[in-house]
């Protein structure tokens, strides 16, 4: 072990409980974790020339999957799950161009390789490009595992298990989250997780997805547009915490679009039937609402049943830095302080706040501008638009309907709806009545619109606007007298 | 061993130069052609070669340096050019590390540090 050897006072101070003077640290702030969160803050910092280090370290998953520089985002969330669901819609493409007149007489199939190495040869070029980025802006990037060990001390322990100790003034802690998997016999051994999948090296084949998160659905919905044989394995409702009404259209979409899905059971063992890449696991299941059993026999078992924080193994029982015992998320207030006054944190982590990389960029970046540039904008969490990229596509802003009923009374809100057909899905014939549009106005507040939601093709770019206006305070009236352009989906 | 360098000419040769090489971590400077006087047509490279050369000493045992000049500038400028289109080369100079998306390229290849977290980093 190769310690940070120094004739150094403060350290000697620290060591020995006491708090040392300040401008004696090594750093003057220290982000643990380099993902959006982590890096939007390290390179803001950087800007007003403070000595900066970012510590990124990826655990590999039970599969033995990792990645590089960038954090869940750019390696195992948004970007290859863009990238993949793109790949179905290219192929949903290709089936539609033949009513517009392409003709191929190949058939079309999908290689599963040839789109992996593409997504992770993207992939590589950002954690490059981040790399490039930090070491420019003069950051200081280490490869190594954070964890407190004093209150201004962190011990960074590389891969090869070499310790090193830093200290700094300030601190933000950006460790984000990893999948969850479900306590039962085989489900490390042989399950995969989001964090294999995009970089599966052979492809999945018949797979059964374990849970009803957007993650589960946008994975169980690109699969299936590639052409696997997809089932979802649902315990109780789909998407919680979305607008149910916009949920279940979503599942009932994907289920007329070749998606099986068993609800209300939860698996309870998984075997291997047969070794190989993939090979074949046997999952047994067992009833929510009584005690039927079931088994199935799949390629692939991805569970998705949600993410935990990284924050139970960093050490912060020893600076004091309050967690959610129950679900390891770190409490901070509208400055995202914890109750530490030197220790901020970002991101996925935070309890009760949104888990999207624009928000956490965002705070990141106002945090730091807060703490050096002298500013006093706080990160705004509210009307905070989102998109499912599920195969047909949810986009959201504001209130689900549930939410703004429960909070102003289901007399005091009007909700507005419509099912549209897209025009490029009119010539192949594609679905009439399932596309929808609503949003949900506040009468008593000049009917103010207080939720968007849309179903249907570039759901995304079609709310990134309506959130904006949303944030000016639109009303149903200026909704009513601002003009569509035709003909897109948007005009609805 | 240390490192060793190679000099091509040209998109064929290179290619042929690094399949050659193939097992060994490869590392590649790609500048404009020098005239008879021993000068580049692009300033970029000729700024950033005495920069490049000088971290040379950091690569990993067993590497090869391949140094490649592309051809002329009106070879160069023709966007369908094998570099731009087979290595997805977007200017000269461009620094990389062969298979893999690891490159730097114009004025990132003039500062060191930069050539140096290239040549000894993962």
């Amino acid at each position: 072990q190769a310690h940070k050897e120094e004739d150094n006072p403060q350290k000697t101070m620290e060591a020995n409980g006491l708090t040392p003077v300040p401008d004696s640290y090594d750093y003057d702030l220290i982000v643990i974790g380099g993902g959006s969160g982590g890096l939007a803050a390290a390179k803001e910092a950087a800007k007003y020339e403070k000595k900066v280090m970012v510590l990124d370290f990826v655990t590999p998953t039970p599969q033995g999957s990792s990645w590089g520089l960038g954090g869940t985002c750019v390696n195992v969330g948004c970007i290859p799950k863009k990238l993949m669901h793109q790949a179905a819609l290219l192929g949903q493409a290709l089936q539609d161009s033949r009513k517009f007149g392409w003709q191929f007489t190949e058939e079309v199939k999908h290689n599963w390789m040839t789109m992996t190495e593409s997504v992770q040869n993207y992939i590589g070029s950002l954690n490059w490009g981040y790399r490039v980025a930090l070491r420019d802006t003069k950051v200081t990037y280490e490869n190594a595992y954070g964890e407190f060990v004093g209150p201004n001390t962190i011990k960074a322990t590389n891969k090869k298990g070499i310790e090193k100790l830093y200290t700094a003034e300030r601190f933000i802690i950006a460790t984000g989250e990893r999948p969850r998997y479900l306590g039962i016999p085989g489900d490390k051994e042989y399950c995969i997780s989001s964090d294999d999948l995009f970089s599966l090296p052979y492809c999945p084949g018949k797979t059964l997805v374990v849970g009803a998160s957007y993650v589960a659905l946008e994975c169980a919905g690109f699969l299936a547009g590639l052409g696997l044989d997809v089932t979802v394995m649902v315990r109780s409702i789909l998407l919680r915490g979305f607008d149910q009404d916009m949920a279940n259209k979503i599942g009932e979409y994907m289920q007329e679009h070749g998606v099986s899905f068993i609800r209300e059971f939860v698996p309870i063992k998984v075997e291997q039937v047969e070794e190989g890449t993939p090979g074949i696991l046997k999952v047994t299941a067992k009833s929510t609402t009584g005690d039927q059993v079931i088994e199935g026999q799949y390629n692939t078992v991805l569970l998705a049943i949600g993410r935990d924080p990284c924050t139970r193994k960093i050490g912060l029982d020893k600076v004091g830095v309050n967690i959610n015992e129950k679900t390891g998320k770190i409490p901070v207030n509208d400055e995202e302080q914890t109750n530490v006054p030197h220790i901020y944190a970002v991101g996925d982590i935070l309890q009760g706040k949104l888990e999207l990389t624009p928000v956490a960029i965002q705070a990141g970046r106002l945090l730091v501008q807060r703490l050096y540039a002298g500013t006093t904008t706080k990160c705004d969490y509210v009307n905070v638009p989102t998109t499912v990229f599920t195969p047909l596509e949810y986009g959201a802003c504001g209130y689900s309907e549930e939410t703004a009923v429960e909070k102003f009374g289901e007399e005091n809100i009007e909700v507005y709806h419509s099912h549209f057909w897209p025009l490029e899905w009119t010539v192949p014939s594609r679905d009439n009545n399932k596309c929808y549009a609503k949003i949900i106005c506040n009468i008593q507040d000049n009917e103010r619109v207080i939720g968007f939601h849309v179903l249907g093709p570039n759901a995304g770019e079609v709310t990134q606007g309506f959130a904006a206006a949303i944030k000016c305070g639109l009303t149903k009236e200026q909704l009513d007298s601002t003009i569509g352009i035709h003909p897109v989906c948007a005009e609805v | 061993m240390g490192w060793e360098e190679t000099q091509v000419r040209g998109y064929s040769e290179f290619v042929r130069t690094a399949q050659s090489y193939h097992g060994r971590p490869i590392f590649a400077l790609f500048c404009g052609d020098k005239d008879a006087e021993g000068r580049s047509w692009c300033p970029d490279c000729v700024t950033a070669e005495p920069v490049v050369r000088k971290e040379l000493h950091n690569l990993p045992d067993e590497s090869v340096f391949i140094y490649c000049l592309v051809g002329d500038r009106a070879y160069w400028k023709d966007p369908n050019n094998e570099f731009r289109k087979n290595l997805k080369l977007t200017g000269v100079p461009t620094l990389l590390k062969y298979g893999t998306p690891q490159k730097l390229v114009e004025e990132e290849c003039f500062k060191a540090e930069l050539v140096r977290m290239l040549f000894t980093e993962d």
